[in-house]
């Protein structure tokens, strides 16, 4: 696992202008992409993606300047959910903005950087084999139907109407 | 999922900002607009991708295949990076790649996040089924029997405890150590996913809405598997299969999501690795096969 651990260099931090710069370039793309497969209007989506590129910013700067050990993840998740929660004065105007942005847009231009990154991994890939390659197919698939399956027989139990 | 925080068990556990430095150290230090040209490419990748749409292949009587736009950036970037077509995405920009893709990740938590809070009602009345859920995830180690006829020894344990990413790494590696053949199978699970996962799951998502009689909430559940790419992977059929239902979708996806991480985390410490070690123990000396692995402890 070279590129887990590898590199000791240090962290200079003047590094907010890029975490913005790069959210800003990212909002531009998806929506672009917005517009192309969704026809959304592109002032709206461009509220929408400044909106959710402000909470990812809140949070990933939480996460390392707060004297607690609690993850970007876990302080995005919460805002966002106060920001739309029906009843804040924030709600109507959160929800109307971002729900200009398809999920899916913002999927698409993310899996590219996926896709980019991931190809980096390619040769320790071809080292591992095939019948490791059949373990992980089969695990990524159990895990998967394993929680459909429980999921599906507990809102069949509880009576939930499809 | 690639931030986690592991819980304090070892104070020099160093592991758990691992993630975090790794994002950092490759998207702070450096001017991100100095690689504009990875990021042309990737809007050019997408504009392609979205021009292309969502393409339904019938298979069946009321079975079809969707292909959809996210599943052409994710092939069309890893070709892009492999067969190098254009000279300026080398291993630098893919390491930048993903780096970036660390902080995008919170861009898609912020919007399922959204949808959640508008629908947080709906998600108190599902409790029961979210949170069992969880536990579903434990049928990975239903896997382990075939691990070990392929002839894994303990690099099964780390195998087949979890779906293997960055997290379940780090609570691998905690607790057996760096070298040790459960580090080793989990490794190859976490590279094996990260090429092929994201991929493998889109499909595997569209033969279940197709096959399988389940309800659209379950399927949106289960899509939370706690990695954000192998998620929104996931999330793209079963919006495309359930149209109307995106709200609901996109909030149980993501509050699933948010529960595999906080809570998923805390099942595989507790309750998936020493029930997978209970497994192999009684497993393995019935099936157990000649192991494959090179005998060498040291990588």
């Amino acid at each position: 696992m070279p590129d887990l651990i590898d590199g000791s260099e240090n962290i200079t931090v003047h590094g907010i202008f890029n975490w913005i710069l790069l959210l800003a370039i990212f909002s531009i793309i998806t929506v672009i992409g917005n517009y192309i497969g969704y026809k959304h209007p592109i002032t709206d989506s461009l509220i929408g993606m400044f909106i959710l590129s402000l909470l990812t910013l809140a949070g990933v700067w939480m996460e390392r300047y707060l004297p607690f050990n609690i993850s970007s993840i876990i302080y995005i998740s919460v805002m966002g959910i106060i920001l739309a929660f029906p009843g804040m004065p924030t709600s109507e105007f959160v929800s109307y903005y971002v729900s200009k942005i398809e999920l899916l847009s913002i999927v698409t231009v993310f899996l590219a950087y996926v896709g980019i990154g991931m190809g980096k991994s390619w040769n320790e890939f071809k080292a591992l084999g095939l019948r490791a390659i059949i373990v992980t197919v089969l695990v990524i698939a159990s895990t998967y139907l394993g929680a459909a399956v429980v999921a599906h027989i507990v809102l069949v139990m509880t009576g939930v109407p499809v | 999922m690639e931030w986690i925080t592991i819980p304090d068990k070892d104070p020099n556990a160093q592991l758990e900002h691992i993630y975090r430095e790794k994002t950092d150290k490759r998207i702070l230090k450096r001017n991100p607009w100095r690689d504009y040209r990875l990021h042309i490419t990737v809007l050019i990748l997408v504009v392609i991708a979205e021009l292309i749409g969502t393409i339904t292949i019938p298979i069946a009587k009321d079975v079809e295949i969707t292909i959809m736009p996210l599943i052409y950036t994710i092939i069309l970037g890893l070709v892009f990076y492999l067969a190098k077509p254009i000279k300026w995405i080398q291993r630098k920009q893919a390491r930048i790649a993903e780096g970036a893709m660390m902080l995008f990740i919170g861009v898609l938590i912020a919007k399922l996040a959204v949808s959640s809070g508008q629908s947080i009602s709906l998600i108190f009345d599902m409790g029961p089924a979210l949170i069992l859920q969880e536990l579903g995830h434990l049928a990975t180690i239903l896997v382990l029997p075939i691990a070990l006829l392929l002839g894994f020894k303990k690099e099964a344990i780390g195998m087949t405890n979890s779906i293997g990413r960055e997290p379940n790494v780090a609570v691998v590696v905690d607790k057996y150590g760096f070298n040790s053949p459960e580090s080793r199978g989990v490794f190859a699970i976490f590279i094996i996913g990260t090429v092929i996962g994201t991929i493998f799951i889109s499909f595997l998502v569209t033969f279940s809405l197709s096959f399988l009689p389940l309800h659209p909430y379950a399927f949106a559940m289960a899509s939370g598997v706690g990695s954000a790419s192998m998620n929104a992977a996931a999330i793209g059929p079963t919006l495309a299969a359930f149209p109307g239902m995106e709200t609901q979708i996109e909030a149980f996806a993501g509050f699933s999501n948010l529960l595999s991480f906080c809570v998923g985390i805390y099942i595989v410490i507790f309750v998936a690795l020493p029930l997978t070690e209970k497994v192999y123990d009684l497993l393995e000396p019935k099936i157990g096969r000649k192991s494959i692995m090179p005998k060498k402890e040291d990588e």
